[in-house]
């Protein structure tokens, strides 16, 4: 059956009874229990934990679900779903973060910009124009056979 | 008469590749195991090399139409197969390499329970990927590439109770989703204008509009791991090596490049499509070369060399030159599929272990592996006369001798001289040096079903590119002529590659261990692309999600489309008109006189 009236979350506890009585319910210590801001978005006395995935929590422990890493009567996350072992891991990098996007960063647009300037100077092999025999076919394209054909410097590559 | 034996015999490779799939329903008494599915693709090897020799010596494309699905009134689908160069090269080439996969998964899963299930798993997937490549039309060639993507999810997270495998096949049909996008957006549009998913109409002829090749290129860069979509390749390393051997080196990855060969005629005309794929092939072949240089697990170092060569696929798409594109698939998948069960052979042997800087003189131990690892890496560096050189030096004549983007060239020249390095670096740490294994290891290679697989796919990486080239004529005459350096370029820059391997080697023997600087950082995290993708990218849409379901809808709907709205509304309307409530003489005149104002200007 489901769970009774005074196990399930209430309202925004507004009272330091009241926010101890929301600490017992939820399995935490008084000094713990931070609840969301009650700016009308119905968190209610549900409490505020640390924004930590389950990546970063002991993998050599006895948890009680050693699948999750979460033991029983432990609160869980508002965003949960979010922070299991195959969604987002919150565990710290090696790297900084702005460190890592910025090299990220330079890397890409090193690239972009070098993809640009290759397409404004391309590689190709070299090519001339073409180099026509007998005065630049002079007569073939209907010179006057009388007249003194223009003169063609041939170049020899 | 000749088109008529090639389609029989084409049907009944076919068939036999479905037996193991059908018999079980038909008979009562057949149970599938390893051992008959292995005959059963074996069978199919044979019976598919008549076709090909058919084709070879008729050269004649067929297509083979069944039936027909009459979508609306005016769209017909029908089942079609296209029997052509490519997909009668494909077929031997992917059942040999899947009979010696099969082979070696026999000793390799023996320890596993379901072993019937993972095989029947891989024959499934192979069924899909031969409905794509024999597709004539986008409909069968998308069933074929979704069924390769489910296959592909089930494999990898195979040992599903590990939670990494689990995030690894995530990862893989994620990425390939958002390549499938590509891929419906250009069906869609081939159906809006030609009226037609068949490929052969596809080709008109004007030039076609740039939108549906764009997402025939993202479905190449999500289902081929260009860069940009490439993080589900390294991450699928988390499946079985049989997988990783079959999947993630010869035949899924191909597909989205293969699609790009099928649909070619349509990218030929379009320069802005052809640089775009040069420049994608190009940075993802360099990107995953450079990060294969610091990785020091074996199978992700194979891994990565597999989407350094699917740039290079990439890049040759971009040349127009579809030919040596699936010249250059048919050896990959020769050598790339070996240096995998190597691999495999290696792993088993020393129970489980996959670092490299935890083995070494593997020579002495395993002798048959290791000369074959060793025959490989000889082919995947392009060696005169194995099988890649006849693909990749050829890419690198082509390269150099066509008007392209300088930087694409220079990023594949480069690419090509880390692929030595990254081998080189990976056959010293696993073959040569001191042994750095465990001193209780006991090393058996002497069961001919891991030998015999990895011996027939180090004969085909040796003779495969001979065999193709010297049967297959070229549509696009090769560059003939060119100064030596240009001829010469692609072995200049292996040798360079191997000597810079050589030397960083002798360096570690004798200097201390490297501290992290900016380049080790960068290329041994793979460019902190996961990172900075995997976290915030979900972290956004989860919440947002989570907010937008929650929050946002209940709060519009139970409340302000609700009780809350309506209150708002009836306290605003109190409040305006309380003014005229207040029983103030003024407000009464005032009314009447703005009513009788009204009424009268109405008469007039």
């Amino acid at each position: 059956s489901e769970l009774s009236k005074d196990l399930m979350p209430g309202p925004y506890p507004r009272t330091p009874e009241e926010r101890a009585a929301a600490a017992k319910k939820y399995n935490m210590r008084v000094e713990d229990y931070e609840p969301y801001p009650d700016d009308g978005f119905g968190y209610g006395d549900y409490p505020k934990l640390p924004d930590k995935s389950f990546h970063e929590r002991d993998p050599w422990y006895q948890w009680d679900q050693p699948d999750v890493r979460h033991n029983w009567g432990e609160p869980m996350h508002w965003d949960f779903d979010m922070y299991i072992r195959n969604r987002v891991d919150t565990s710290p990098t090696p790297v900084p973060w702005h460190t890592m996007r910025k090299h990220f960063l330079i890397f890409l647009s090193t690239m972009l910009i070098m993809f640009g300037l290759g397409e404004i100077y391309p590689s190709y092999r070299p090519v001339g124009p073409k180099q026509y025999p007998f005065n630049d076919l002079y007569l073939e394209r209907g010179g006057d056979p009388n007249k003194e054909p223009p003169v063609v410097t041939h170049y020899e590559i | 008469m000749e088109t008529t034996l090639l389609i029989t015999s084409m049907l009944l490779t076919l068939t036999v590749i479905l037996s193991p799939m059908l018999l079980p329903l038909l008979s009562e008494t057949f149970k599938n195991s390893p051992t008959t599915i292995t005959h059963a693709i074996k069978t199919a090897f044979f019976c598919s090399l008549v076709p090909m020799t058919l084709f070879i010596h008729s050269n004649t494309n067929v297509i083979v139409s069944y039936w027909e699905w009459k979508l609306a009134p005016n769209f017909k689908i029908p089942l079609s197969f296209k029997i052509d160069q490519y997909s009668m090269m494909f077929f031997p080439i992917a059942l040999f390499v899947t009979w010696s996969i099969l082979q070696f998964a026999t000793w390799y899963m023996a320890t596993e329970p379901y072993t019937t299930k993972f095989f029947s798993y891989l024959l499934m997937f192979l069924i899909a990927m031969l409905t794509l490549i024999i597709a004539n039309n986008m409909f069968l060639l998308f069933i074929g590439w979704e069924g390769v993507g489910i296959m592909s999810f089930l494999l990898i997270g195979w040992w599903q109770g590990r939670a990494e495998a689990n995030t690894a096949a995530l990862q893989a049909v994620l990425y390939n989703r958002i390549g499938d996008i590509g891929l419906i957006l250009s069906m869609a549009w081939l159906a809006l204008t030609l009226n037609t998913w068949e490929l052969q109409q596809a080709s008109s002829p004007t030039q076609i509009h740039t939108l549906p090749l764009l997402g025939l290129i993202l479905a190449a860069m999500g289902k081929s791991a260009q860069f940009g979509l490439h993080p589900w390749l390294p991450a699928a390393m988390e499946g079985p090596t049989p997988v990783s051997a079959l999947l993630h080196s010869s035949t899924m990855v191909v597909a989205g490049i293969f699609l790009l060969i099928r649909t070619h005629h349509m990218l030929a005309s379009n320069q802005t499509a052809l640089t775009l794929c040069l420049c994608l092939g190009a940075l993802s072949t360099l990107f995953a070369a450079t990060c294969a240089l610091t990785q020091n697990d074996i199978k992700k170092i194979i891994a990565f060399s597999t989407s350094s060569q699917l740039g290079l696929m990439m890049v040759t798409i971009g040349l127009n030159l579809p030919q040596l594109t699936f010249l250059h698939i048919s050896t990959h998948a020769f050598f790339k599929a070996m240096l995998f069960l190597c691999s495999g052979s290696i792993i088993h042997n020393l129970s489980g272990e996959q670092d490299i800087r935890k083995m070494g003189n593997l020579q002495k131990m395993l002798p048959t592996t290791t000369s074959c690892l060793t025959i490989g890496n000889l082919a995947l560096m392009g060696t005169p006369f194995l099988a890649g050189f006849y693909s990749k030096d050829l890419i690198i004549e082509h390269l150099n001798t066509s008007y392209l983007n300088t930087w694409a060239l220079l990023l594949t020249l480069l690419a090509t001289s880390f692929t030595a390095t990254y081998t080189l670096r990976m056959t010293l740490l696993v073959q040569t040096g001191f042994t750095r294994t465990p001193a209780t290891t006991s090393t058996n290679e002497s069961n001919p079903t891991i030998t015999n697989p990895i011996i027939r796919l180090a004969l085909g990486s040796i003779l495969a590119g001979l065999l193709i080239t010297s049967y297959i004529t070229p549509s696009k005459t090769p560059p003939m002529t060119m100064p030596t350096i240009t001829k010469t370029a692609a072995i200049i820059i292996t040798i360079l590659g191997i000597i810079m391997a050589l030397e960083l080697s002798t360096l570690t023997h004798t200097m201390t261990s490297p501290k992290q600087n900016i380049y080790l950082n960068f290329s041994s995290t793979l460019g902190y692309f996961n990172p900075l993708t995997h976290r915030f990218f979900p972290t956004k849409l989860l919440s947002n999600g989570q907010k937008i379901a929650s929050h946002l809808i209940d709060l519009s709907w139970y409340k302000k489309m609700g009780p809350e709205g309506l209150a708002d509304l009836q306290t605003m309307v109190a409040k305006t008109s309380t003014t005229i409530h207040s029983g103030l003489i003024k407000t009464y005149l005032g009314t009447f006189a703005l009513s009788i104002l009204t009424i009268l200007s109405t008469q007039i």
